[in-house]
């Protein structure tokens, strides 16, 4: 019983900085989070340039007003089956520190929910679900809301993934 | 500028009063007088001598004409609207020219004034001998004055230093003469009016010597083009302290003595030689010491002396001669301590991963040769021995262990602080120059290397370490600083040092108004126009727009488009400059070089006024000053071997930039040697390069030279060797989009060949269709383009693909399939064929069908996909979509290790194209 509390603590320490608001995303049934800071824009689904060369998950690249930034497809990336786009279908502009500076990177998921206010008591940690079945180190932590679970998402770490990934490949 | 701005529209109000005047109208004159009142108690016009003198006798003059006592004519305004403009002038020139001091006179005294010029120049040299010569901070009063000031005196510098360097070579060039002269004139007038007194004394001196050199009193001879050079080094490093503490505060101050330097100025307009020829224990130089010999004063020194170079002051260091230079050893000097850094502790990682070594290595050989030409020879000794040490590594004589990640790590460290010493050197002057003992290392580099390498492979380098100057300076050096005492400098100098660049502000020159911008700010705007651009062809073409039918439409669009492109041209025309500085730094670097080795080499450039891209000018520089170097130091022979070969003793080096189609050439031409293909070929067989049995061309063998590990040298040298730096050069041209290619006819000589791209933002291209996707091809890659017909198609043993065009075969590359595009055309006959070449190697791209040739504005995909095989960027096409541009050499690349040209039997091929990866498909809205 102690040690639980004190891992709840420990936990609670890990998961300190994670309150505060967050742009939630449908991916299938699964809801996600992005630290609201984190967020650029959102745009419509647009016709994207493939990328030869680069892994299955980078769909290529988009013109944002002038500049050329490249779209990964988020249910590519966690391995879940592709959806065919449709007028929900979103394009999230994240900006996050890249090696030399910020990089933009736009997400597609199936579509946007809302911004939420989540508070340092909601969060979880992620579950461990062992072997290698599921990634869990994309993620941040869970966040329980209204009996709903948000999970909540690692930006940098997910677009740092694909550029060493992307690396490996050459 | 709002406190000068105020003097000038003050004065140009004023102008236009006298000149709208009409004889009798009082009342104007009253306007004439408020003027002046307002003009008189401008804080800033003490600034400008002479002006408030001036200012109260137009006062007076003007009382006195509304009292009566001075008549009231069309004439007097006349010459009060003269008398305005002196004044205007002084304002516009900064000083007070004689001429003007003079004009403004004697219209007053027409007016019937009485005014001399003492009166005004006497109150004026009572105020300058008011001056603390120690730190007088009045020259920080008007700061926009100062910044025209330092612009202006470090424009003219480096003019001074260049027309020094051509007066050598053709001393009776009086144009060049008197430009040097107007120089210094002109520091003189300028640096006095913002009290900046030392610099102002020190070019009066040079000024007057000059003056005698103009006139014929004196011979223009290697005596007085060292001294003015010396003039010119000091000046600099005093311009640069002033902007230095104009820019980041006063403490930045530093003293520097040009009593010594004046004095030397003025031995030489005497003719005597400098007597005080004191041993300098700086660092030693190899040029002959000054020897004392009193010449007779008033004599013309006609015969031409050996050149000399009279004793610098004690504390002037010899590395300090070409700040420029310097200050861009240090920053890049830096940036290579980090890569240093970084790859080593890669390097522990992976240990035996050669491009790492490879990457350690050329930084290394790169602070190697630049320190050694700046002669910062502590440096130079350091870095040389651990690339020694590396190199042990890199060719597998030593393995790479802990103990030299450590050494090295060390090392690194030591560099970064001489270098950040140095540093200080040049922001705070020479007192603040610390030695610094690298025996240590030295020790203990030897030590690694002779405990485990094979010592007989060893010897010439050894040698080569032995023969730089630091072992036999290291004793004296000992006995100053003990080893450890060295104390780390903090690093915190170094972040108030960059200079910031400067705000954007007018010239006041009659010749041409030009304006210095941010770069940031230009590529925006290059960039905000490209949009424009491609917005204004979106809307144009938008399906809604293209079914009007109103010709007073189509006529604006029109004219929206010429204006769009006058714009772009404009834009980008901003960011062109020309090459010339660029070149007149080589000028510098081939006559120390040569001063080194001994040779005497001629250094003559051509198309300096060529223009290339501005953020092409830093990047360029490193490969040729590499190029430089080889071309000096292996490719002239000495003079006596030159002599033997029936040469002319002077070799030649040329230096020459020309645009060609779409390129910018850059060519380095020696009359040497030549370079020895036999010994190239051995060398690379040694290393592995090629196989014996390789049948090369003999350019081919030569341009060997460019991989990574070569040298031709049998000797080693400090200033260049082993072949490092051309890795470095094709690395650097490559990065731009250019090629580097050499070209040797054996014993007349060779020639490095540059191409560059006109501008790094715009690609000429045509656009293909792929499938869905659009591609841009490079214009200049492209040979032809055309539907081949069956009888060209060959295939080998059913699978390799190649088309014989005009008795040469082709190989295919099949686009749609190597970037797993969905594409109709399955038979080759059926698609176009565009045939390029990328380092002679033909290619023939099979696409679906041309679409466009257009000029496209070049985006990098992004720091997300950096180095995309095959893939040199995007551009945003006149859709609004993102078009990739491709990238020849990796496409080849890729397609040789995929094996793409291939299984693409007709039949077997429609079936494997069906089956394709998801991703390829088109994205859907």
């Amino acid at each position: 019983m102690e040690a639980a509390e004190h891992e709840q603590q420990e936990v609670s320490l890990n998961t300190q900085n994670l309150a505060g608001k967050y742009l939630t995303f449908a991916l299938g049934k699964e809801e996600y989070g992005i630290g609201i800071l984190k967020v650029k824009e959102i745009i419509g689904m647009m016709e994207i340039t493939a990328v030869p060369q680069t892994p299955a998950f980078v769909k290529g690249v988009i013109n944002l007003r002038g500049s050329v930034i490249p779209v990964l497809e988020l249910r590519t990336k966690f391995g879940m089956p592709i959806k065919e786009y449709d007028d929900r279908t979103c394009i999230i502009v994240s900006e996050v520190q890249g090696g030399s500076g910020q990089i933009q990177v736009g997400m597609i998921v199936d579509s946007v929910s809302e911004v939420l206010n989540v508070r340092q008591e909601d969060i979880e940690p992620p579950p461990v679900f062992g072997g290698a079945s599921v990634d869990t180190s994309n993620i941040l932590g869970m966040a329980k809301m209204k009996g709903e679970v948000k999970i909540l998402l690692d930006v940098e770490h997910v677009v740092s993934e694909g550029m060493l990934e992307h690396f490996q490949n050459d | 500028m709002a406190e000068t701005g105020n003097i000038v529209k003050l004065l140009d109000d004023l102008a236009v009063k006298i000149l709208l005047i009409e004889p009798g109208d009082l009342s104007s004159v009253g306007d004439l007088l408020d003027i002046l009142e307002q003009l008189h108690s401008d804080e800033l016009i003490g600034s400008f001598p002479g002006l408030p003198q001036m200012v109260t006798t137009l006062k007076t003059t003007v009382e006195k004409m509304i009292m009566g006592e001075f008549a009231d004519s069309a004439e007097t305004y006349d010459h009060l609207g003269q008398a305005v403009s002196s004044m205007q002038e002084i304002l516009r020139d900064g000083e007070a020219g004689p001429d003007v001091i003079q004009s403004f006179c004697e219209n007053m005294k027409k007016v019937g004034c009485a005014i001399d010029a003492a009166d005004l120049f006497g109150f004026d040299a009572e105020s300058s001998e008011a001056v603390d010569l120690e730190l007088d901070t009045r020259f920080l009063r008007d700061k926009e004055l100062l910044e025209c000031f330092l612009e202006e005196a470090e424009d003219h510098l480096g003019s001074i230093e260049s027309n020094i360097l051509a007066l050598e070579k053709s001393p009776d060039d009086t144009e060049s003469i008197n430009t040097i002269f107007r120089a210094f004139h002109t520091i003189k007038g300028t640096s006095g009016s913002v009290y900046l007194e030392d610099i102002a004394v020190l070019s009066h001196a040079t000024e007057n010597l000059l003056d005698d050199v103009r006139t014929g009193r004196h011979a223009m001879d290697a005596e007085v083009s060292e001294v003015i050079l010396q003039v010119t080094d000091l000046l600099q490093s005093m311009v640069h302290n002033v902007r230095d503490m104009y820019e980041n505060g006063l403490e930045q101050y530093s003293y520097h003595d040009i009593a010594d330097q004046v004095e030397q100025v003025r031995a030489v307009q005497a003719g005597e030689k400098a007597l005080h020829a004191v041993p300098d224990d700086a660092v030693v130089d190899e040029e002959p010491e000054p020897v004392p010999e009193p010449a007779l004063a008033a004599e013309p020194v006609e015969a031409q002396e050996p050149p000399e170079k009279a004793a610098p002051p004690a504390e002037r260091l010899d590395f300090l001669q070409d700040l420029d230079l310097l200050s861009g050893f240090i920053s890049e000097a830096f940036e290579h301590l980090e890569t240093i850094e970084v790859n080593v502790l890669d390097l522990e990682q992976n240990p035996g991963d050669e491009e790492i070594i490879n990457n350690i290595f050329r930084p290394f050989h790169t602070v190697k040769g630049v320190s050694g030409f700046l002669n910062l020879k502590t440096i130079n000794a350091l870095a040389h021995s651990t690339e020694n040490l590396l190199d042990d590594v890199r060719s597998g004589k030593l393995a790479m262990n802990n103990e030299i990640v450590d050494l090295v790590l060390g090392v690194g460290d030591y560099l970064r602080t001489m270098i950040q010493n140095l540093s200080d050197v040049v922001e705070k002057g020479p007192e603040v120059y610390k030695k610094y003992d690298i025996s240590d290392f030295l020790t203990r580099t030897q030590a690694i290397r002779s405990g485990e390498s094979v010592p007989v492979a060893d010897i010439d380098t050894d040698v080569a370490v032995l023969k730089t100057p630091v072992p036999q300076e290291k004793g004296d050096k000992k006995a100053e600083v003990p080893p450890r005492a060295v104390a780390k400098k903090t690093p915190q100098s170094a972040a108030s040092s960059s200079p910031v660049s400067a705000p954007a502000r007018t010239r006041k020159s009659q010749v041409e108004a030009s304006i210095k911008v941010n770069v940031e700010k230009l590529d925006d705007l290059v960039n905000a126009v490209g949009e424009l651009v491609i917005m204004q062809a979106m809307v144009r073409h938008n399906p809604q727009i293209t079914t009007i039918s109103d010709p007073k439409l189509n006529k604006d669009f029109a004219q929206l488009g010429r204006i769009t492109t006058e714009l772009q041209k404009t834009a980008m025309s901003m960011r062109m400059v020309p090459i010339r500085q660029t070149f007149q730094k080589m000028t510098r670097l081939v006559r120390d070089l040569s001063k080194k080795t001994g040779k005497v080499v001629d250094l003559v450039m051509d198309g300096e006024e060529t223009e290339i891209d501005r953020n092409m000018v830093d990047s360029i520089y490193d490969p040729l000053v590499h190029m430089m170097r080889n071309s000096v130091d292996h490719g002239v022979q000495s003079p006596e071997e030159r002599e033997k070969a029936g040469k002319p003793p002077i070799g030649t080096v040329k230096l020459s930039a020309y645009q060609k189609g779409g390129n910018i050439v850059i060519e380095i031409h020696d009359d040497g040697l030549g370079v020895n293909t036999e010994k190239i070929r051995e060398k690379a067989i040694d290393r592995g390069l090629i196989k014996k049995s390789d049948n090369l061309s003999a350019h081919d063998i030569n341009n060997l030279i460019f991989l990574p590990g070569f040298s031709t040298a049998d000797q080693i040298t400090d200033v260049s060797g082993r072949g490092v730096g051309m890795d470095v050069v094709k690395k650097g041209v490559e990065k731009l989009r250019g090629k580097v290619e050499l070209n040797s006819t054996p014993g007349e000589g060779s020639q490095f060949l540059i191409r560059l791209p006109l501008t790094l933002a715009i690609i000429d291209g045509i656009i293909v269709r792929v499938g869905s996707e659009r591609y841009i091809i490079p214009t200049i890659a492209i040979h032809e383009s055309m539907r081949p017909t069956p009888e060209q198609y060959k295939t080998v043993q059913g699978k390799g693909e190649a088309l014989l065009i005009r008795d040469t075969l082709i190989p295919v590359i099949r686009l749609c399939q190597i970037f797993d595009v969905e594409s109709e055309c399955r038979d080759i006959c059926e698609s176009i064929i565009v045939v390029v070449e990328n380092e002679g190697r033909l290619r023939a791209l099979m696409v679906d069908e041309l679409l466009d040739k257009q000029e496209v504005v070049i985006k990098s995909l992004g720091a997300y996909m950096t180095d995309v095989e095959g893939v040199a960027g995007g551009t945003i096409l006149g859709d609004g979509r993102v078009g990739l541009i491709l990238d020849l050499a990796g496409l080849i690349t890729v397609c040789e290790r995929k094996g793409s040209t291939i299984p693409v039997i007709p039949e077997k091929g429609e079936e494997a194209m069906g089956v394709r990866d998801e991703k390829s498909l088109k994205a859907k809205t």
